[in-house]
């Protein structure tokens, strides 16, 4: 158990809500070869290593008291981006994924109903936008590629994950709500 | 009326782009709109748009509506007929499938009743009905197949003109209305391969029992029976590959944006503060909490220990022995209204200030003045007589006369 490789940092960058990806080597690799001897050590420490079924890793987080600020800004921002994919009459993944995006093109504030969501989330301007940006590169979700222009990463199933989660649910309302709590979100493979 | 054939085909074929507009447009025309249509799509030849909507009446492609009408509709021989030229093929429902069958389980019934009565008339119309039916079967399995695969690549390739929501719809219209259905009729234990097992064994026993003569049409129609059973199961089999991938895509698609603007709409209308985790998605935030090493302790320890005293602020609590100038003036200024009101009416308020604050700089004058002004029982006017020049110290004001009353 002590020669699992890139531990720490594999440790560091979890705890602090990064999801491993393909883009983030030695590591992914290390994470994919031995993900049963990673998982089993990060679980007597009381955390859950997730493998997600698109093949990326990150920490089960816990039901926290108090949410952050950032959270609601992140789920925002996301949920315009699908709801703008959606009218492009492409695949929603194929169209998240298929492309670089430019911060000045992006669609937030081509409608008064996408502004008038950003406000309540205290995102008012591009530079706010960017903020968020920011903050979804920390935990792995997008990348830049230059100051304006950025891609999404992988992880970003996560909020695709989380919106058929809501589907469903609407779907089926006699389902017992406490089942669709945030941490059980999407397809994990070792969901619990 | 009759129309001459070979007319028709001539205009048919100087009007092609016409024709095929006018059959892509579908529905009714006003003459109007058949004007514009034409003047669109001119003929080969020079010839007059009145003419081309002439002949289009007089050849009977386009009808009216009702006697008399001036609404036009497109002839169904001639729509059916452009529709087979430009391939435009239209699905056949599971509905008229099932006629079909239904119609092969009738003439199986008529065909059983023959070989009863060894009537060779009636087996001879029978066979032929199935043959007919047969080929009509065919026929609208590859039209169905066709259309299936043309809506496929439409959905392909018209991309940025439809939402996912929109294509998912449609998807799943075609899937149920067409493919799922037209599976279970066709597949090896529905009805149609029932209807057509029945039919070969009545066609081996017509021939067994030698009542039809024409042994290689009977091979012929055994052979297609067993052809078309097979290629309906693979038409709508194939189908199913195709649209499969798109639907399951477009389904996954159509999930999430509907996930998406849920939580949009959930926001809009309750507020971020109702707005519920359910729609976050959870980050891990995992920091450290030690006990303190006994490093720490000792370094700490040795801060409050090795920390220099440094003597206290002192608080200068005695009374000062002079009332500070501000407060004076305060007073001073606080004492005139009392002073005047002893010498009212004052003719001349500056006058006044002149000869009661010797000494006073001219700021302290025009401020005494000001609080006389203002003063809620005294009344100011100023009056138009000759200015006077009043000496103050440190200067001297020029003004006319202010007099001062009670109120």
């Amino acid at each position: 158990m002590n020669t699992l490789p890139h531990l720490t940092t594999i440790f560091d960058r979890l705890r602090r809500g990064y999801h491993l990806g393909p883009d983030d080597e030695p590591e992914f690799s290390r994470l994919c070869e031995r993900f049963d001897e990673y998982a089993a050590y990060f679980a007597a420490l009381g955390i859950t290593l997730v493998r997600h079924e698109r093949e990326f890793f990150y920490f089960n987080a816990d039901s926290p008291e108090t949410v952050p600020d950032t959270l609601p800004r992140i789920a925002v921002f996301s949920y315009i981006m699908i709801d703008h994919a959606a009218n492009q009459g492409r695949p929603i993944d194929e169209f998240i994924f298929g492309q670089n995006f430019l911060v000045t093109a992006l669609p937030h504030f081509t409608l008064d109903r996408y502004t008038a969501l950003l406000r309540q989330v205290e995102v008012h301007d591009m530079s706010d936008l960017e903020n968020v940006l920011n903050h979804m590169e920390r935990i792995g979700w997008v990348k830049w590629l230059s100051n304006d222009e950025f891609r999404f990463l992988r992880p970003f199933h996560r909020v695709f994950g989380k919106c058929i989660e809501l589907t469903q649910t609407a779907q089926t309302p006699s389902a017992d709500e406490s089942d669709s709590a945030s941490t059980t979100e999407e397809n994990p493979v070792n969901r619990e | 009326m009759r129309i001459n054939p070979q007319s028709f085909f001539n205009f048919c074929a100087n009007h092609a782009p016409l024709l095929s507009t006018l059959a892509a447009r579908g529905g009714d025309f006003s003459e109007a709109e058949a004007m514009r249509l034409i003047r669109a799509n001119p003929g080969i030849g020079e010839e007059l748009p009145e003419t081309a909507w002439r002949r289009l009446r007089e050849l009977q492609i386009l009808i009216p509506t009702e006697p008399g009408s001036e609404v036009f509709f497109m002839a169904e021989p001639v729509a059916r007929l452009l529709n087979y030229l430009f391939n435009e093929a239209n699905p056949a429902t599971p509905e008229i499938i099932c006629g079909y069958v239904a119609s092969l389980e009738t003439v199986n019934k008529q065909l059983a009743g023959a070989l009863d009565d060894e009537d060779v008339q009636r087996i001879s119309s029978a066979f032929e009905e199935i043959s007919q039916t047969l080929r009509r079967i065919h026929a609208d399995l590859n039209e169905t197949q066709s259309a299936i695969l043309a809506e496929v690549t439409r959905y392909k390739t018209e991309r940025p003109r439809v939402s996912v929501r929109e294509k998912y719809r449609r998807i799943v219209y075609w899937m149920g209305r067409y493919v799922e259905p037209m599976i279970e009729i066709v597949r090896v234990d529905g009805p149609l391969r029932t209807a057509f097992d029945e039919t070969e064994r009545l066609l081996h026993r017509a021939r067994e029992e030698a009542l039809f003569n024409d042994h290689p049409a009977l091979a012929r129609n055994l052979r297609f029976l067993r052809l078309v059973g097979a290629h309906a199961l693979r038409v709508f089999t194939q189908c199913r590959k195709e649209i499969q991938p798109l639907y399951e895509s477009l389904r996954r698609s159509s999930f999430i944006a509907q996930g998406a603007a849920r939580a949009l709409e959930q926001l809009q209308a309750v507020g971020l503060s109702r707005w519920g985790n359910e729609h976050l998605i959870g980050v891990a935030a995992w920091r450290y909490q030690n006990v303190p090493s006994d490093a720490a302790i000792l370094v700490t320890l040795r801060r409050v220990i090795e920390f220099p005293p440094e003597l206290p602020p002192v608080l200068e609590l005695t009374a000062e022995e002079e009332a500070p100038d501000g407060l004076v003036r305060l007073l001073w200024l606080e004492s005139l209204p009392t002073r005047v009101s002893e010498n009212l009416p004052v003719q001349d308020l500056v006058d006044w200030l002149a000869e009661n604050c010797s000494g006073r700089g001219i700021s302290d004058v025009l401020a005494a003045f000001s609080v006389l002004v203002f003063y809620p029982d005294f009344h100011a006017t100023f009056t138009d007589r000759e200015p006077r020049t009043y000496d103050i110290a440190g200067g001297e004001i020029t003004a006319s006369p202010v007099t001062l009353t009670s109120t």
